[in-house]
């Protein structure tokens, strides 16, 4: 009850924020007009649904991680120190609540209000796509119909495209994900950093993780050669930082060479790989945040 | 340590490193015992040391050394924090709830259930004259307002120890004196409270002991009417020679030589005309006057010489 009070009273106090508020309606109004991209999918699909709107799909999940990751630095960083620079954490803090219940649902108020962005941004997305389909299935059966003039021929040969797209949402479940995982890292940060060293640590953070495949390479070494200093850097870099990559292989905008086959088991790994990262970074943070002063 | 005291500090020090690695301490070799069910005024200038001390009894700071009791419980201890109430200085509130949202979510803090928040919360709105404004945004409450409903939040756990961190800044007259009646109807109840405040009156007129503290010391401690002496009378003579001088030594409490006024400070009538009757015709009579210092005056007094 503790916890679920804290983390609505953040969920009420993050959605009031004109930041938040900013980057919200600019990305919305960004993916709906994206629906005037003027991707002709009728070629396209025959190669099966997931190429299909890939410029739509690419851009609209790209502009969610932006805002996202924008919503989620900005809200992370502030969080605790907000709470210790406006006194609130003091009246609470002296009320029987436990140190880690304050976190903890700081955290998650966190959370709650990155997914109602997500659901906010997810569903316009969802919408569009739909729109996008809805509009190309009608335009390939017009003249399929006109030309042939039987229709029991040229049923089989029309592929119709998916009003609802799985692998869209599973794309949206990643945006998702890794930003409940860069919360928690910059939240463990707060505990030691003001929020605008935060601000740019965590995107630092983000950015490297985004190039892991990078410092994948730079961390390679002969098994047989002992590593050089750069590569053990580079091998413990790529172990810390958590790898963001991973959650926009289906982007076929910044991946085009990716295929991923089974996309809801593909984003099941990615979730459970977000979590435990920020499992990790929470039980520090609440084991640093015990010995704090406020 | 008996269990009946209801905080013991015993050589609490607390230093701070600067940023630039000095080290401030502020709070320093800090013994003081506050029973249960007394008022205990906590008093200082600013950077005394006071909201320091405060927040280490509260666990949001830990002490650099010395030991800690807060109702028989070390300081922080979360069953404890039942038991206690505190009221920040300048308190501060999520901005965008009202009131009354404000004052249910530190009623669920304490687990409340949803019937007795809205009855607590009521009711404490309308202690603390808030009633008609409960439904408005903190957004729009002035600062005294504000200072109320952290008085509201301070009473939804009934605690046994109170502890107030400058209760009546930024109130009103009127609401000043509805502090003092609160602290006075708490200490009814058997309540502690432990108050730090610059408001002298209020302390003087609420508070069954004082310390005053000054840069992290303690420098004074006792009762009012010890700190006060009240109830003491001044016998102020002129003219007094060495044999005057010897004879009231003998009845009275303190002799002060003034120029050529001799005063002498002494705590009942039989001893004022003692004194009378020791100077008579060897010196003359100026005036006898119940003597009236107040906690300011004693303040200043106190705080100026400890900066000499
Ligand atoms: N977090 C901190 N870091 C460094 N120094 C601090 C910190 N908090 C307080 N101090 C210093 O400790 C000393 C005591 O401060 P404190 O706030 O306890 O004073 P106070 O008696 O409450 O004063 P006031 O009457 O102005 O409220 C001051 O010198 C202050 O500068
Ligand atoms: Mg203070």
């Amino acid at each position: 009850m503790i916890i679920w009070s804290i983390a609505k009273t953040t969920v009420g106090d993050a959605l009031r924020k004109k930041v938040v508020q900013i980057f919200l309606v600019v990305a919305i109004g960004l993916i709906v007009i994206s629906l005037s991209f003027s991707q002709n999918l009728a070629f396209s699909a025959k190669e099966g649904s997931s190429v299909d709107l890939y410029l739509l799909k690419g851009f609209g999940l790209g502009l969610m991680a932006l805002a996202g990751g924008l919503i989620s630095l900005v809200m992370g960083v502030s969080l605790i120190p907000q709470e210790i620079e406006r006194r609130t954490i003091y009246t609470i803090l002296s009320k029987p609540v436990q140190r880690y219940e304050f976190i903890v649902g700081k955290f998650l108020g966190a959370i709650l209000t990155l997914a109602i962005c997500m659901a906010l941004m997810g569903t316009v997305f969802m919408g569009v796509i739909a729109a996008k389909a809805y509009a190309a299935n009608a335009s390939q059966v017009m003249p399929a119909v006109t030309a042939a003039g039987g229709l029991e021929s040229t049923a089989a040969q029309v592929t119709k495209v998916q009003l609802f797209d799985v692998n869209s949402l599973m794309g949206v479940v990643n945006v998702f994900m890794q930003f409940v995982l860069l919360t928690s890292v910059v939240m463990l940060f707060s505990v030691f950093f003001t929020p605008t060293i935060n601000f740019f640590l965590g995107l630092g953070v983000y950015v490297i993780g985004l190039m892991a495949s990078l410092t994948e390479t730079l961390a390679w070494h002969d098994p047989d050669t002992s590593p050089t200093i750069l590569q053990a850097f580079y091998t413990v870099v790529h172990a810390v930082i958590p790898n963001f990559d991973k959650f926009n292989q289906m982007n076929s905008l910044l991946h085009p060479e990716m295929a991923v086959t089974n996309m809801p088991l593909y984003t099941f790994q990615t979730s459970l790989y977000g979590l435990i990262y920020a499992l990790i970074a929470m039980t520090v943070a609440v084991i640093i945040f015990e010995q704090k002063e406020v | 340590m008996k269990v009946a005291d209801a905080i013991v500090i015993q050589g609490l020090k607390k230093v701070f490193k600067g940023a630039l690695g000095d080290r401030v301490a502020a709070v320093d070799d800090l013994s003081i015992q506050v029973s249960q069910g007394e008022i205990f005024g906590f008093i200082g200038p600013n950077g005394a040391g006071k909201t320091t001390t405060i927040k280490i009894l509260l666990g949001l700071l830990f002490p650099t050394s010395g030991k800690l009791q807060v109702l028989g419980a070390p300081a922080g201890d979360n069953e404890t924090k039942r038991r206690i109430s505190y009221l920040p200085e300048s308190p501060y509130f999520y901005e965008h709830m009202s009131g009354y949202e404000v004052l249910d979510f530190y009623c669920k803090l304490f687990r409340l259930g949803k019937p007795a928040r809205k009855k607590k919360i009521n009711e404490l709105l309308e202690r603390v004259g808030l009633a008609s404004d409960g439904k408005r945004a903190l957004r729009q409450y002035s600062k005294g307002m504000l200072q109320r409903i952290g008085i509201a939040q301070s009473l939804i756990n009934d605690p046994d120890l109170l502890i107030l961190d400058e209760p009546t800044s930024g109130l009103d007259p009127i609401a000043h004196k509805d502090i003092q009646d609160l602290i006075i109807s708490l200490k009814q109840q058997g309540k502690t409270v432990f108050v730090s405040s610059h408001q002298l009156t209020d302390i003087e007129r609420v508070c069954d002991r004082v310390a005053i503290i000054n840069r992290g010391k303690l420098v004074k401690l006792g009762s009012m009417e010890e700190l006060l002496h009240i109830g003491r009378i001044i016998v102020t003579l002129t003219g007094a020679d060495d044999a005057v001088l010897a004879a009231v030594k003998a009845v009275s409490e303190e002799c002060v030589m003034d120029g050529n006024m001799l005063r002498v400070y002494v705590r009942s009538e039989d001893a004022v005309l003692k004194v009378l009757e020791a100077a008579k015709g060897k010196a003359t009579l100026v005036s006898v006057v119940p003597q009236r210092q107040t906690l300011e005056d004693l303040f200043v007094e106190i705080v100026r010489e400890a900066r000499k």
